[in-house]
């Protein structure tokens, strides 16, 4: 009984995904038709339990979401939802509802975050050139009354001090400002992860004595497609995290491989590689995981973090049309946090038509916004 | 020691951008727009210009092309801080297309300040 509820659920989170990945409109409806064909003959047998079907449909939406940009998340579950709920009308209204209360739950939720990212980008860039000027005219005016101290003056440790603190100011705005999705003018190019994560990993061991990384990849041409710095940007505040969970002393492992696992990636001959961030620090209890990616949502002292590392991650994973998991444990010897970054893979080796079919649809994502 | 023309709209940035550079033994004339920059620029002529682009639209990147069509060996550092519309990023990048030399996201410090004087120059 177990193995034909595998194999049924394996079936229809296909079908979801062709009808993700379809070329067309036909396609997608010939998919969609075939996709409920078979779930209301799962439904009927019990083949596959309805939180099942409800987890498969929840992985389907935001994905389909991903994929289609420019299609409003509400005609996204419009489309993959309605007729499971029809169809499941005969199974009593308690499913209905379980299923509805739960797509208005994701809803709110990605609405409220994207709303709410909407507003921190909107009002970084509202007060960015005013703010900029202002904080333009503190550190130079700091500067010029520093020079023109003698160093007996006790003013200007003072003095120091408020330079030290306009330019960690000038830093959250910069912050600020990429949460507002159209920052950089620079173009998408072809990026090979292992020397960026490399750079990367050159610059923490800098700034973190105690701290080891062990780095490994399973692909040796690791290339994805990137603005220059986004990956860096990336991997430095995953790791800056990982150091300020281990107290600034331990092992993070980095490791690269590419991966087919992820179905809501790869469905259809796409191809995707997993970047896994993992430590032994902390680790994050369920409760505080549902909130880390929201902007300035942070459980370090004031000063410490401004909790914007990881609204920002998010961000830009989401920008190279990839997707970011985190998996953490709190209790007993093995307590650490994963971070895992899945983006679509520029495959060096096999580069022909398919690849450049899969290269352009990334184009037109990542150009889209 | 060099003549250097300060054009910003903010007048907090003038006296300081002043300072610096007096500091440093250059000498310095400041407009606060592009109509006054261009006619300093005209009448005595500097061997820099700092000019901001957002004064408060978009008016310092038609300076820069301006002066460019003036005297096309002066050299021109565009600052920008960023504006409602348009990012740092990609304002800088339309300075350099109108013709500056060297490019400086606001706030700045000295040492900044100094090393876009310089990338401007060589
Ligand atoms: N590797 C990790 N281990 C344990 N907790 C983590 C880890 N990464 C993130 N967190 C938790 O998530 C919160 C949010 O992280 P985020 O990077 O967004 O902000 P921050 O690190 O607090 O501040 P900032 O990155 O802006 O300096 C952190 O305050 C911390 O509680
Ligand atoms: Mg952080």
């Amino acid at each position: 009984m177990p193995g034909l509820h595998v194999t049924t659920e394996q079936r229809y989170s296909t079908l979801l995904q062709q009808v993700i990945f379809a070329p067309n409109l036909n396609a997608r409806e010939e998919f969609l038709a075939e996709a409920f064909e078979l779930g209301r003959g799962a439904l009927s047998q019990d083949a596959i339990p309805p939180d099942e079907l409800v987890a498969i449909h929840h992985n389907a939406i935001l994905c389909f979401s991903q994929k289609n940009p420019d299609m409003k998340l509400c005609d996204v579950v419009d489309l993959l939802t309605l007729p499971l709920i029809e169809m499941s009308m005969a199974y009593g209204m308690s499913f209905r509802e379980q299923l509805e209360k739960q797509y208005r739950a994701l809803l709110d939720k990605r609405l409220q975050e994207s709303h709410r990212l909407e507003a921190v980008g909107t009002l970084a860039a509202g007060i960015a050139h005013e703010f900029n000027n202002l904080l333009c005219s503190i550190i130079g005016f700091s500067e010029l009354a520093f020079e023109g101290l003698s160093d007996e003056e006790p003013a200007k440790e003072s003095i120091q001090q408020v330079l030290v603190a306009s330019l960690r100011a000038r830093d959250l705005v910069s912050t600020m400002l990429q949460l507002a999705r159209k920052n950089s003018g620079l173009p998408s190019e072809e990026i090979d992860l292992i020397s960026e994560i490399n750079s990367v990993i050159k610059l923490v061991d800098v700034r973190e004595k105690k701290l080891e990384i062990n780095f490994s990849s399973g692909v040796p041409n690791a290339f994805i497609t990137a603005k220059p710095g986004q990956i860096q940007q990336i991997i430095l505040n995953l790791c800056i995290n990982a150091a300020d969970a281990m107290e600034h002393c331990g092992t993070i492992d980095i490791n690269i491989e590419s991966t087919t696992s992820d179905e809501c990636l790869t469905g259809v001959g796409e191809s995707a590689i997993c970047i896994t961030i993992s430590d032994q620090g902390t680790g994050i209890p369920p409760e505080v995981q549902e909130q880390i990616f929201n902007p300035f949502f942070t459980t370090k002292e004031p000063g410490k973090g401004t909790g914007l590392g990881l609204s920002v991650v998010h961000r830009m994973v989401e920008d190279l049309g990839g997707r970011i998991l985190v998996e953490s444990r709190t209790t007993g010897g093995n307590n650490g946090t994963d971070f895992r970054i899945i983006l679509p893979f520029v495959d060096k080796d096999k580069r022909g038509t398919s690849c450049q079919k899969k290269c352009s649809l990334y184009k037109a994502h990542n150009h889209g916004g | 020691m060099a003549h250097i023309l300060v054009v910003d709209d903010d007048v907090l940035i003038r006296v300081m951008v002043t300072k610096m550079l007096e500091n440093d033994g250059h000498r310095v004339t400041t407009a606060l727009d592009g109509a006054e920059g261009l006619r300093l620029f005209r009448e005595d002529p500097p061997d820099l210009v700092l000019a901001d682009i957002i004064m408060p639209t978009l008016e310092g990147l038609q300076l820069i092309k301006t002066m460019k069509q003036i005297r096309d060996d002066i050299p021109i550092v565009a600052v920008s801080g960023g504006s409602r519309h348009i990012s740092m990023v990609d304002n800088l990048n339309l300075a350099e297309i109108a013709g500056a030399e060297a490019t400086l996201p606001k706030p700045f410090t000295k040492k900044e300040l100094n090393a876009a004087l310089i990338r401007a120059v060589s």
